[in-house]
């Protein structure tokens, strides 16, 4: 898939995470937020590109605020704004 | 809780304004477009709007701070805005509340002792300067911020006086949409009404100067209310993520005789602006058929129709673009 548009899934509260997409050339940058950046920086990115290589996306500007989601709150909220962003509703649950 | 959001009825609204009243706020004089509020049964506990790309109004009950309600509002109003297209926001808060809203990932713009401006994107003012053309080495860079609602005689001779003193000159058009003539329309007759000019670059303030953010009030109908705290935000806005960068070292204003608001804001911007490293030059306005040369002026000939009356107001250049180029379309 290919990021079209920008695009946002999900809150700032508690336990939850606002992921933003917008299309960009020449691989994915990430910009992470996270409450707990220094213990689980590394995982939490981990994620968000284990999901976005699922889905075929290569480049995208990947925007996160993570406050301290868990990781399939964080796999299923980028994997949800990744579906905006490429303005796709074939969705492939699972 | 309960969680509504949208257009606040008259009741709901006039809840909305006490509670801000009570936590020390200034509360909007009308509904703006969307407004989250929160509340148990009839009391609200918490609210925040948003007006365009900014985030405002936003307040918690103290009894209630600390339980994750301003995430919650801002988080509805984040959503609200992408819905619509707007992806980069900005807010004005007290310096106290950094922390508050940097959990909602918001990064601080420029402070003073009473105001705080912050937006959602990291370097966000610092990559738009950096995406501006620049001076060449060791070049000293003159500045004019206007709306140009539309560009008059008076624009070109305020950027004439400023190109003949610098060898580089940032003139700055208004990006924010509000004004009688559209964003398009008034940077499109700055640029033709400044292309012979080299040294001068036609850029955009993006949200950052008299911006709905920076400076609410200097597009209110009723401008008294006009706050000098805005006026030192904004200046510092310019000095801090503008001059600094760029290496402009002075800002050129017409001086002003009719409004208020507008002479309040040269006065803000003499007093502020040379401790933070930029001089001001105020050059005497233009005079035609008997005063001052004023937008405003061409404005009201412009609604009235008197095409023949506005050449001694607007140069050529402006002149045609109004009949030829400019569609009536017009508030």
């Amino acid at each position: 898939m290919n990021v079209t548009t920008t695009a946002v899934a999900g809150t700032m509260e508690s336990s939850d995470v606002m992921v933003t997409m917008a299309p960009r050339e020449g691989g994915i940058a990430i910009d992470l937020d996270s409450t707990v950046e220094k213990q689980f920086g590394r995982a939490i990115r981990a994620a968000i590109l284990e999901e976005l290589d699922k889905l075929g996306i290569a480049s995208a500007e990947v925007r996160v605020v993570d406050k301290g989601a868990l990781e399939c709150v964080i796999r299923a909220r980028v994997k949800a704004c990744a579906y905006r962003a490429c303005q796709c509703e074939a969705y492939q649950w699972g | 809780m309960e969680v509504e959001f949208g257009t606040l009825s008259p009741r709901r609204f006039s809840q909305v304004r006490d509670f801000l009243l009570r936590q020390g706020l200034q509360p909007p004089a009308e509904p703006p477009g969307f407004t989250v509020v929160l509340r148990e049964g009839e009391t609200v506990t918490a609210t925040g709007s948003l007006e365009g790309n900014v985030l405002s109004h936003i307040a918690v009950d103290p009894r209630n701070q600390g339980e994750g309600l301003c995430a919650q509002v801002v988080s509805r109003l984040v959503a609200h805005a992408a819905g619509q297209g707007i992806f980069h926001l900005l807010l004005c808060t007290k310096p106290e509340n950094d922390a508050l809203f940097g959990a909602a990932g918001f990064y601080p713009v420029a402070r003073t002792a009473h105001m705080l401006l912050m937006e959602n994107v990291r370097e966000g003012a610092a990559r738009f300067a950096a995406s501006l053309p620049h001076p060449g080495a060791g070049e000293e860079a003159g500045a004019i911020v206007a709306n140009c609602n539309p560009f008059t005689r008076g624009h070109r001779h305020l950027a004439e006086q400023a190109a003949r003193a610098c060898g580089f000159v940032y003139f700055f058009v208004l990006s924010e949409d509000r004004s009688f003539f559209s964003t398009r329309d008034r940077l499109a007759m700055a640029r033709e009404n400044l292309r012979d000019l080299p040294q001068v670059r036609v850029c955009e303030t993006g949200p950052y100067m008299v911006s709905q953010a920076t400076f609410p009030t200097y597009f209110l109908k009723d401008r008294a209310r006009a706050g000098e705290e805005s006026m030192e935000l904004d200046l510092t806005v310019f000095a801090q993520c503008f001059a600094k960068p760029l290496g402009i070292r002075r800002r050129f204003v017409g001086q002003e005789p009719l409004c208020p608001v507008t002479a309040a804001y040269n006065h803000a911007m003499k007093t502020l602006l040379p401790p933070m490293g930029v001089e001001v030059v105020e050059i005497p306005r233009l005079a035609a058929e008997g005063g001052p040369i004023s937008a405003s002026r061409v404005r009201a000939l412009v609604q009235a129709g008197q095409w023949g009356a506005l050449t001694p107001l607007v140069t050529e250049g402006t002149a045609r673009y109004l009949r030829e180029e400019w569609k009536h379309g017009g508030k």
